[in-house]
């Protein structure tokens, strides 16, 4: 029996049909229609079938009036994604049921003024209370240049956040501003003594408003944009924006073109790894190494440069293939070099794990378990250093990924130590298929060339550096009428606060460093 | 062994001469000359501040630490307190969300002080300018004065560390007309 009869026979999926309007099969997806009440139903027994929470999502055109919202789920076993939307103003929350939908629930209320009934923390996410802001939601959907009213400006509103209660507790907030070279965003420490009992995020410091930016644009001039989303994740953005689209205007992509994309995201991978690895090294004061680790990073970008034009590989993947082509002699120089990078690399990862003081830090700091990834849904390096196999190279293979065996780097104990070693295989893993991509890059065009204007919605996906990104976009006559992002970054915070808890304050830098997550590709 | 190895190498760091290829390389070399003799001359102590960039600017700050471009060298120190810098170096474009903390640091800062603002969304607010969730447009002088503006998507890190001992020149200049008066 396949999984996907399986699957139709499960009492789960018998569920998901009672309760929905319609069930519509397609090649790559299965989309379901329900109604705001019966929402969170369905997406629950999506979950207990084997489904994977991918993101919710608002998903009508941003003119609408009743909007309406879109929850993704994985379900592993089909390689198939569930679409599931419900349209209205009042929407049974999710998140008493599945708490990693907490944040995006969040969003979706801040930004559309949608009611979910049930949301337990109903804090403004977007928007700071204490920096003025007007009534948000009507401005994002007028999308007012500024929404700072001078009366309002810096009412003395507060965000609340709240300890344990713990007796003789006290709390450390810290940020937005932070000592190091870093982005913007507030951590609260409930500390008893240097144990940390709980530790709060507050983020959004960043809110740029890049979805709403888009909206009216056409398609094929956004990726600027998209670029700006996570500045080292710019390649993987781009490809997964590419994608949403392609996928909306069933627009086929060259096979050069692809491998040409696969090389890109592999050097991005690199290069944004090293910043980690190194960045663990720092935090614990071990120079000699991280210094190194910088050495490599900044040979990298320039051989990124020296690539495609430009440090952060931007301005390379367009809808429908790549912009430019690369000649053979730089593929051949590129693999050249990352001939020698390995070799430094190595070296580099055995001194770096043969040095005692090194190991003391990082060995048990910061454990996430494969439980709490499970529960917050987490993606990306995280989770596979707790044991969870989620890399969408292999699960969800795109692009050049469907012909490549990619070997998934996976630890089990979920510390700063695995998310280490994750790391430094995957840097390893990327060079490999980067040589061997250049070793077998086919031919041909790097562009289709055909011009479609499609009408309706697609989803893209890409497993970006920090883990699987996600965009929603729908157009309407070839122009964006939404979009909507899902980092990795994203979703990942959350278990950023899980770690840390029972560590102790010096080590918070080391296990931030460890996720080291966009903070600009979480605020958008 | 491998530490003590690195010593037998040769040193990574890049040649500062103005008959470098960079053009960047070659303005920090002429900014450098123009500044000995200068107060300032000796070292520069920055904090950055990110209020609303999409990371790649900091990616470059980083990078200003890499061996090859090392910017110690010159003077350049990042600090972690506003209240130790001379220069605040901004990226932006300036949300709604983050400008209470920019002005709040700019504060901070003893006089003399100069602003860098890095980056093309920091020097125009760049692709959003229009947005709902920025100060105005967006640009980082609309909030707190600017002495030096480095475009760029990002700027290089010699184009930071170029942009930065430019402010130096404007931090020499302050004095010598405080001097003047006195």
């Amino acid at each position: 029996m396949t999984f996907a009869t399986r699957f139709r026979k499960s009492i789960e999926y018998q569920v998901v049909e009672e309760l929905s309007r319609s069930v519509r099969w397609d090649a790559n997806r299965i989309v379901v229609n329900t109604d705001a009440e019966r929402l969170a139903g369905v997406c629950e027994a999506l979950a207990k079938a084997g489904g994977i929470f991918d993101s919710a999502v608002l998903s009508s055109p941003a003119s609408t009036r009743v909007p309406q919202v879109c929850y993704a789920f994985r379900m592993p076993d089909l390689g198939l994604g569930v679409s599931v939307f419900a349209r209205g103003k009042n929407i049974t929350c999710l998140s008493t049921r599945l708490d990693a939908a907490a944040w995006d629930e969040r969003k979706i209320k801040d930004l559309a003024g949608v009611q979910l009934d049930g949301l337990e923390d109903a804090r403004p996410l977007l928007a700071h209370p204490e920096s003025g802001w007007g009534d948000f939601a009507e401005a994002v959907s007028k999308n007012r240049q500024t929404v700072l009213k001078p009366s309002e400006a810096y009412a003395s509103r507060e965000y609340a956040m709240e300890g344990t209660g713990a007796d003789g507790e006290f709390e450390i907030p810290v940020g937005p501003v932070h000592a190091g070279i870093i982005e913007p965003g507030h951590f609260r420490f409930f500390v008893g003594g240097e144990d940390i009992h709980r530790m709060e995020t507050r983020m959004f410091y960043l809110h740029r408003g890049l979805e709403r930016q888009a909206v009216g644009r056409h398609v094929q001039r956004i990726l600027p944009l998209i670029e700006q989303v996570s500045g080292d994740e710019s390649v993987a953005n781009a490809v997964a924006f590419a994608q949403a689209v392609e996928d909306l205007e069933g627009i086929r992509v060259p096979e050069r073109a692809e491998s040409l994309r696969l090389v890109l995201l592999e050097l991005e991978r690199i290069y944004s790894h090293l910043a980690d690895l190194g960045g663990m090294a720092t935090d614990v004061g071990f120079y000699a190494s991280s210094s190194q680790f910088l050495l490599l990073r900044e040979e990298m970008m320039r051989q990124n440069a020296a690539l495609s034009g430009d440090r952060f590989l931007r301005g390379v993947v367009s809808i429908g293939g790549v912009d430019r082509n690369a000649t053979q002699e730089n593929l051949d120089a590129t693999a050249d070099a990352l001939a020698s990078f390995s070799k430094a690399f190595d070296e580099l990862e055995s001194m770096t794990l043969s040095s005692s003081t090194f190991l003391d830090r990082v060995f048990t700091t910061g454990k996430v378990s494969a439980f709490v990834a499970d529960e917050l849904a987490l993606v990306g390096p995280v989770a596979r250093a707790s044991g969870k196999s989620c890399d969408l190279r292999r699960h969800f293979p795109y692009g050049a990924y469907k012909k490549r065996a990619v070997c998934e780097s996976m630890a089990a104990s979920g510390d700063v130590l695995a998310r280490f070693n994750v790391k430094a295989n995957e840097v390893k893993e990327s060079a490999r298929l980067i040589r061997s991509e250049i070793n077998q890059m086919p031919s041909g065009p790097t562009h289709t060339g055909e011009k479609r204007t499609g009408h309706g919605f697609g989803w893209g996906w890409c497993e970006a550096p920090r883990g699987s990104c996600s965009i929603f976009v729908r157009t309407d006559k070839g122009r964006i009428s939404r979009l909507s992002i899902r980092t990795a970054s994203f979703r990942n915070w959350r278990g950023l606060e899980r770690a840390v808890n029972g560590n102790i304050i010096p080590d918070f830098p080391l296990i931030n460093k460890s996720f080291n997550l966009s903070y600009a590709g979480t605020d958008l | 062994m491998h530490e003590l190895s690195a010593l037998l190498r040769a040193p990574r760091t890049d040649e500062i001469s103005e008959e470098a290829t960079d053009p960047a390389i070659r303005k920090v070399a002429a900014l450098l000359r123009r500044r000995s003799g200068g107060v300032f001359s000796r070292s520069i102590h920055v904090r950055m501040v990110d209020a609303g960039s999409s990371n790649d600017v900091e990616v470059e700050e980083g990078l200003m630490n890499a061996p090859q471009v090392d910017c110690e060298r010159f003077g350049i120190h990042f600090v972690a307190s506003p209240r130790h810098a001379d220069v605040l170096l901004v990226s932006g474009p300036v949300t709604l969300n983050m400008r209470r903390a920019l002005e709040k640091t700019y504060a901070a800062m003893a006089e003399p002080r100069a602003v860098v603002a890095a980056g093309d969304g920091a020097c125009t607010g760049g692709l959003f300018k229009h947005s709902y969730a920025v100060y105005k447009s967006g640009r980082v002088d609309e909030v707190v004065p600017v002495s030096v503006h480095v475009p760029g998507n990002p700027p290089s890190p010699y184009d930071l560390v170029a942009g930065i001992l430019q402010a130096g020149l404007a931090l020499d200049k302050k004095e010598a007309a405080k001097s003047g008066k006195s």
